[in-house]
């Protein structure tokens, strides 16, 4: 009875790696197939021969490394700028005895609530008037905003566990505020920091709607926007489609590779504690 | 939980000790550490939601001259709107299933850690869908309900065994698109659920279970009265987390069918979407997108009280 059970649940393990797992190698072997062995529908053949060039032909034509950079420009820019303010932000309220603290994490909360898609065309008036619209900071400043306030809340939750021995032995030592948040707070707060470096990152290097709302510039366009015109462009070569998106998807793929660890006790943090 | 937190700190604003922290600073570093952020946060999330609020009053295609028309938008949103109601409908809908879904999340969790030794990499494994954008699983799943003469898998196992008759095509047949989208997002956020589930289950202390195993109690029975206690908190953020993300269900949509076939996938946000930027009606969309807000705003509200019934009463 027991190994009958066990055997059930293996079973539906099996199953369960299977549908989630097996529309992406689908997807590689897609990518490796020419138009005519994709239509004749085999859906589970390997291909013939390789085709190898359909990445080259997806490379060259789709501007791979265009997007990527720019993806890279605006995430890095994003998390570096995330990770300072906010923790910034969450030492003030954590650790300064200032009597709006509350209040500033009142509103950073009652933000996150907030639908983002509800402030696209809003924010693409107000870009428009300020001449940001088609530039990285069209990007950057909602990205910045919408990650902060999970960022304030995970980065606030562990500061307001620092001992506050530590700031009296550094003020007595005559530490100021800047060089004890520097040399003190930040560097104790590395794990819950890593925390939003992950969420950050998930989040916006895979964001495809502001990206295609606030910029229109082919040279500016970020990968998930990137792959999106690449498809309704290439419609046909299905073949280049799949590599396209294999090239897309590679980058974070790659990085749950090395560090899925990291990264999935990351998101499961972000979703409990936040 | 982000919710009830807010109520704490509405509470906790007007009693806060200040008196037990070390830092006295004067108020520009006060207002160096918090300003920048704040002011982004401010200018990106609050002005625009205000700002929409007003446009939502106007008769506006964005260019041209915009006329005060009151709340003519709101009572055209509500009353006369034929493709309005079937998108909250479907937003609603979607809302439910996701929050069907996390109960056999929990269930696979359990089972996971109870018969799988490195159930940790298996957890990494259904996660990955997770952490791909919505352009690729959209674009994938897309080619995955193509027609069989365009090389769709589904459509393709379904000929091949022998199933003629239940194929379909997925994505533009009125009566299912919308179906074909909720399995993917469903899909695709099983990982995310299931790892929190199991977060949640493997920090339940085995010693619990030791003793429960000398007073009688293992396998289902220990869940019925070990596991299910002390997972509702972790249960209750997937259920609020999965709500709150199908309201807010958008990319997925835009991506796959852009609200079509002739508004048949249509939620809330892209009925708005198509309100502003493709009829360029940029009052009325402001009043969709209005709507939205209360909504998620109401929402939030509302299941985070009844979740918080239904913990207190479990735990």
């Amino acid at each position: 009875m027991v190994n009958f059970r066990k055997g059930l649940v293996y079973l539906l393990i099996a199953v369960l790696c299977v549908t989630q797992l097996y529309p992406l190698l689908w997807l590689v072997l897609y990518s490796l197939k020419n138009n005519e062995e994709i239509l004749s529908g085999s859906f589970f053949a390997l291909p013939k021969t390789p085709q190898w060039h359909n990445y080259s032909e997806a490379f060259h034509s789709g501007h791979y490394t265009q997007y990527l950079t720019n993806s890279v420009i605006v995430t890095l820019s994003t998390m570096v700028c995330v990770i300072l303010f906010s923790a910034m932000v969450a030492f003030a309220i954590t650790r300064f005895r200032f009597k709006y603290g509350n209040i500033v994490m009142l509103v950073f909360l009652l933000g996150m609530m907030i639908p983002m898609q509800a402030t696209l065309l809003p924010l693409m008036i107000i870009f428009k008037n300020a001449h940001i619209l088609n530039t990285r900071w069209s990007l950057i400043l909602p990205y910045i905003a919408f990650s902060s306030p999970i960022a304030v809340f995970i980065l606030s939750g562990f500061m307001r566990g620092i001992p506050n021995e530590i700031e009296e032995s550094a003020v007595i030592d005559g530490a100021n505020t800047y060089r004890i948040f520097w040399s003190i707070i930040v560097p104790i707060s590395i794990p819950p920091v890593m925390t939003v470096c992950i969420l950050t990152f998930i989040n916006i290097w895979n964001e495809y709607i502001m990206a295609a709302t606030f910029i229109s510039k082919e040279a500016l366009k970020t990968l998930p926007f990137g792959v999106y015109s690449f498809v309704s462009q290439y419609s046909t070569n299905y073949g280049d489609i799949g590599a396209f998106l294999i090239m897309g998807a590679a980058p974070v793929i790659l990085l749950y590779f090395l560090l899925s660890d990291k990264i999935t006790k990351g998101m499961a943090d972000g979703a409990v504690k936040g | 939980m982000r919710c009830s937190f807010v109520f704490g700190l509405i509470l906790s604003v007007y009693k806060e000790a200040t008196v037990l922290k070390v830092l006295k600073v004067p108020a520009h570093t006060i207002a160096v550490f918090i300003l920048p952020a704040l002011l982004i946060y401010i200018c990106i999330v609050f002005i625009p939601i205000g700002v929409s609020f007003y446009t939502g009053t106007l008769d506006w295609n964005g260019i041209g001259e915009s006329k005060f028309i009151g709340f003519d938008n709101f009572h055209r949103l509500l009353f006369n709107d034929p493709f309005f109601w079937p998108s909250v409908k479907r937003t609603l809908l979607y809302a439910v299933a996701s929050m069907v879904e996390i109960p056999i999340c929990l269930l696979m969790a359990v089972l996971l850690n109870r018969y799988v030794r490195k159930a940790n990499t298996l957890v990494s494994i259904y996660f990955t869908p997770v952490i791909l954008s919505v352009v690729i699983i959209g674009q994938l799943w897309k080619t995955i309900y193509n027609p069989e003469s365009m090389g769709g898998m589904l459509n393709g196992i379904l000929v091949s065994l022998g199933l003629d008759s239940w194929t379909h095509n997925w994505l533009t047949e009125p009566k299912i698109a919308m179906y074909s989208i909720y399995l993917v997002s469903l899909w695709q956020y099983f990982g995310y659920h299931l790892l929190i589930q199991f977060t949640g289950v493997q920090n339940i202390p085995s010693e619990i279970y030791e003793a429960a195993k000398i007073d009688g109690a293992d396998g289902f029975k220990a869940d019925r009265y070990i596991t299910f206690p002390m997972i509702v908190p972790i249960f209750k953020i997937s259920i609020v987390l999965a709500f709150i993300g199908s309201l807010q269900q958008f990319d997925l949509v835009m991506v796959m069918t852009g609200g079509g076939p002739a508004h048949a996938t249509d939620v809330i946000s892209t009925h708005m979407y198509n309100s502003s930027f493709m009829s360029q009606q940029y009052g009325y969309g402001s009043a969709i997108a209005s709507f939205l807000v209360v909504l998620c705003l109401a929402f939030t509200l509302v299941i985070n009280y009844v979740m918080n019934k239904v913990e207190r009463k479990y735990t």
